[in-house]
């Protein structure tokens, strides 16, 4: 596999054409503790940038369920720790409309998995007749860039993650791991939270995982396409 | 019985009802048998038959008196019944009955010339008529039969004929029988044998049929009777073909069968003819890499001696569709513009999508072995040197082509352009000039160049142009009203490659102040390089036009779709946006059929070009020279209808001009093809077998024209039929009946005193 991508000549970057050409998340504010891993996306926009080409600000954009703005970010981050609060009428019109037409949401508990659960029910909610299901280790989520046989995070409270469906794409990922608290790095370069039960390791897999929601959610089933089986099977051997 | 009645007949002349008559002949009997019961005792038989006797005598004469019975003197003649010959007209007729014979109709009028005498002698009897046939029944003179007819029928159906003759009585006179001189080379009722249906019609005629064969012998012919294909074929797939062909005296032989498209080759087989066989099936398999309709020609050589040339080949029409639009996209990075633009065409059934995303550069850093990874290799020379031409349409979305060495194959991207195929650039930081293109083959095909500024971020609205306002690609609605408010509905754009129109590009979309050389900068530009097509959208924020204008206008991502879609229609030139389309009525023709076409013609903005000069001509495509060429005008609707009269067997090219004022608007063009023969004229085969099964089934004779002789026609006997005047006679007012019955009823008076009964 030594043509793996052939790797000549420096492509320019993207920011030039501003920042709706680059990978920018957007983090959900809503009543309540929001943003509870500050520094997590940025760490992780900064991974994103530097391990793959997808070009990305590590500045995330802060905006409320029900903004409009909302759709020229269509990947949206939410996390809590504790219950996240009954949504509005207009927050679960929104972000239905988010989802339908290619938004693509992250749920991330860093608590106790109330706000994991409590996720689950409000996405219930926007989209009648779903329900969560489990991610099966097939799914291509876990071989859009990285091959991961499971999802780790700060901690490895659940050994799955939960999704909702719109058709065939994953429109939603909930995880009980606290991804964030994996990725959280202060100014000074510290972890800010210790990764447990598998140390840094474990702590490279959840960027590892991040990065597949990064890329599965900008190339959704691509690693599914014929041309790309053999190769993937044989490392999966 | 005099001289105006030759036959007569015994009648009853009674006015007595039937009825009455019949009891009265009941009476009669039961007087004999009453009187038979008095003189049962009788032992003397003289006197018992005696009584008996005068009692039987008297109720006849009794019974005669009443019956008034009377001669009906007649005057009759004999009616002359029909005796049918039929002689084939059809084409088969002008071949030869063998290698170098005479023609058939030829010996069918020897023969007829040679029997004529003896059905000269059948006439006191029969009334001959006679006929000639081939798909309908025509009578003719004895004479001209005799002096050969000119076959010229497009068919030969026997059963149709006998049918038409009618098996019962046609003006009074019955049909006796009927005489057939063919080849037997019926292809309609009888193309089978005489099997089912067919059988019991003829049966059902009850007549006999005597049939006289014409021309046994071998001809010495090879031709290709059949093509079974289907009318159409996708583009890119196999397509099989099974032919049937049929030779006969040509001996032991290879013959080299061509099958070519417009004079090009595409497959060939080698048939081993037999003197054993005579009927061959060859199978031909070949993949049309290229869309539209197309004339096939199946071809063997042209042998001495042989019977019909015109048979050795046969053309057919084949219209070769895309299946769906297989697509190419190639994407430099994942960006939100690449996510929406590969998920519609992913969804889109009419799109066969192979997508390659460069997911890692050479700077990033993975921070894990290639084992942990899903890269796959970038097939390169995969790509874009053996699969190129498989591609209906190429994309590159931002991609940089110098990491891949791919300089070498950018050529070959502008040889499929140029050869027909479609590509498009989407804007992005490593697209355009800033991707370093225009110095490329790619900075050829593509309708922009860079303008040599470097890339625009600020928020623009994209003006739709005049261009633009007709043009099947910025459509969104029917109306150029309405489908600039739905231009002004769309948000606003950041990010712009920024460069300026080629000449003959088409700017559709530009941006609304941003100037370059004193032009407002393109936006969206398509373009034409030789057969081929391109486009150029320079922003990489089209998806704006899906989940933004969805979200924020609180409309939906139509839009977006119907762009995509419109452009891919365009780009790989969707028959229905093109500006000419002809339209052949029919693309197989028998013939002598002429050759009528609808030619439908729209101006640059796709409107009808109502008026239009439109120049049509039939062209030959083994040759190229034009044969017909007609001046029409395009209706309101813009369109018009030519008609050629049949320009004979061969492949052709309907292609039409179409200009307004001289200026011209474009070309297209439609194929036909008129077949080399019918069955009628291209199958030499003589079938007796089938004429002796028509005799033997209807009790007729059958005889081999060479022959020369009349057969047994076992004719039903003519009629003899009552005409003319009858006149009736009566017998019982002569004196002798009542003086019998009195003497026999006094006699036995006076026997029956004396002998002691009363």
């Amino acid at each position: 596999m030594g043509l793996l991508v052939v790797l000549a000549g420096l492509p320019l970057r993207a920011e030039a054409f501003g920042e709706t050409s680059r990978l920018v998340i957007a983090q959900g504010r809503y009543d309540g503790n929001w943003n509870p891993r500050p520094t997590a996306l940025r760490r992780l926009a900064f991974e994103i940038g530097i391990r793959t080409s997808i070009s990305t600000l590590p500045e995330e954009k802060i905006l409320p369920l029900d903004s409009a703005e909302l759709f020229r970010f269509p990947f949206l981050y939410l996390a809590g720790t504790d219950a996240l609060p009954s949504l509005s009428q207009a927050e679960l019109d929104n972000l239905r409309r988010y989802v339908n037409y290619g938004g693509f949401i992250f749920c991330d508990d860093a608590g106790d998995g109330r706000f994991a659960a409590s996720c689950e029910r409000e996405v219930a909610r926007m989209l009648p007749g779903q329900s969560a299901g489990r991610i099966p280790s097939d799914h291509v989520l876990y071989k859009a860039f990285y091959l991961i046989d499971r999802p780790a995070g700060r901690t490895l409270a659940r050994p799955y993650l939960s999704a909702f469906m719109d058709g065939s794409r994953i429109a939603v990922v909930i995880s009980a791991n606290d991804l964030g608290g994996a990725w959280a790095r202060d100014e000074l370069g510290s972890w800010e939270y210790e990764v447990v039960p598998g140390g840094e390791s474990q702590r490279e897999y959840a960027f590892r995982l991040g990065v597949n929601l990064a890329m599965y959610s900008m190339c959704s089933d691509y690693k599914d396409d014929q041309v790309h089986l053999p190769f993937i099977m044989k490392r999966r051997r | 019985m005099g001289e105006l009645y030759d036959d007569w007949r015994i009648v009853s002349l009674s006015p007595w009802p039937t009825w009455a008559l019949a009891l009265l002949g009941l009476l009669a009997v039961a007087g004999v048998v009453l009187a038979a019961r008095g003189l049962r005792k009788e032992r003397r038989t003289g006197r018992r038959w005696s009584l008996l006797a005068l009692r039987t005598i008297s109720m006849l004469a009794a019974l005669f008196v009443v019956l008034e019975p009377g001669v009906r003197l007649l005057q009759t003649s004999k009616v002359r019944s029909r005796l049918a010959i039929l002689v084939d007209g059809s084409a088969s007729m002008q071949l030869p009955t063998a290698a170098k014979g005479s023609s058939r109709s030829a010996e069918a009028a020897a023969w007829l010339s040679a029997v004529a005498p003896r059905l000269a002698a059948l006439e006191s009897d029969y009334s001959l008529e006679y006929y000639r046939f081939d798909e309908a029944l025509t009578p003719i003179e004895g004479s001209a039969a005799q002096a050969g007819i000119d076959a010229d029928g497009e068919s030969t159906d026997i059963l149709g004929a006998l049918r038409s003759l009618g098996g019962t009585s046609q003006a009074g006179r019955k049909l006796a029988g009927a005489i057939v001189i063919s080849d037997g080379a019926d292809h309609v009722d009888l193309k089978s044998g005489l099997v089912g249906a067919a059988r019991k019609t003829l049966e059902s005629l009850q007549i006999p049929i005597s049939t006289v064969a014409v021309g046994a012998g071998e001809v010495k012919d090879l031709a290709i009777e059949s093509i079974a294909v289907e009318d159409f074929a996708f583009v890119r797939n196999t397509v099989d073909l099974q032919a049937t062909i049929v030779a006969s005296g040509m001996g032991r032989l290879d013959v080299p069968v061509v099958l070519r498209r417009e004079g090009q080759v595409v497959s060939q087989q080698t048939l081993h003819v037999v003197p054993e066989e005579s009927r061959y099936r060859l199978d031909f398999s070949f993949v049309p890499d290229e869309i539209g309709e197309f004339v096939f020609t199946l071809g063997a050589p042209v042998y001495e001696g042989e019977a019909i040339e015109s048979n050795n080949s046969r053309s057919f029409v084949l219209k070769v569709i895309r299946d769906r639009v297989r697509t190419l996209l190639v994407v430099g990075r994942p960006s939100w513009d690449q996510r929406f633009l590969r998920t519609m065409l992913k969804n889109d059934p009419n799109v066969d999508l192979i997508s390659f995303f460069i997911l890692r550069t050479p700077q990033d850093q993975p921070k894990a072995a290639e084992s942990e990874l899903s890269l796959i290799p970038f097939p390169v020379e995969e790509i874009f040197d053996r699969q190129l031409k498989s591609f209906d349409l190429v994309i590159f979305q931002n991609f940089a082509y110098r990491p891949y060495r791919m300089d070498h194959y950018l050529p070959n991207i502008r040889r499929y352009v140029e050869e027909g195929g479609a590509f498009v650039m989407l804007g992005g930081e490593n697209s355009f000039g800033e991707g370093g293109y225009d110095l490329t083959p790619l900075g050829e095909i593509l309708p922009v160049e860079p303008a040599g500024s470097g890339p625009n971020e600020e928020l623009f609205a994209p003006r739709l142009t005049d261009s633009g306002l007709r043009h099947p690609i910025t459509e969104l609605a029917a109306s150029a009203e309405a489908n600039q408010g739905a231009w002004g509905r769309l948000p606003r754009l950041p990010g712009l490659n920024v460069t300026k129109a080629k000449p003959g590009a088409s700017v559709l979309l530009d941006h609304p102040h941003l100037t370059v050389g004193g032009e407002n900068a393109p936006v969206l530009a398509v373009g034409e390089f030789g057969r081929g097509r391109s486009m150029a959208l320079t922003t990489d924020s089209s998806w704006f036009w899906s989940i933004v204008a969805s979200g924020e206008g609180g409309g939906t991502s139509r839009a977006y779709e119907r762009i995509w879609s419109n452009s891919i229609r365009w780009l790989v030139r969707d028959p229905e946006l093109t500006p000419v389309l002809v339209q052949a009525v029919q693309r197989s023709l028998e013939p002598g059929q002429p050759v009528a076409a609808t030619i439908t013609v729209r101006r640059a903005d796709y409107g009808p070009a109502s008026g239009a000069a439109v120049e049509v001509s039939l062209v030959d495509v083994e040759s190229g020279h034009t044969l017909r060429a007609d001046p029409l005008t395009a209706g309101a609707d813009g369109t018009a209808r030519v008609e050629f009269e049949s320009p004979g067997p061969g492949a052709y090219k309907l292609e039409a001009k179409a200009s307004v004022d001289g200026r011209p608007l474009g070309v297209g063009q439609d194929v036909v093809a008129v077949r080399a023969a019918s069955l009628e004229r291209s199958d030499v085969k003589t079938r007796p077998e089938l004429l002796r099964a028509i005799s033997e089934l209807t009790g007729g004779a059958f005889v081999q024209a060479s022959d020369r002789q009349l057969p047994a026609l076992s004719l039903t006997p003519p009629e003899v039929v009552e005409v003319g005047r009858a006149k009736d006679r009566p017998i019982w007012d002569r004196f002798w009946p009542l003086a019998v019955l009195a003497a026999c009823l006094g006699s036995e008076w006076i026997l029956r005193r004396r002998w002691g009964y009363v």
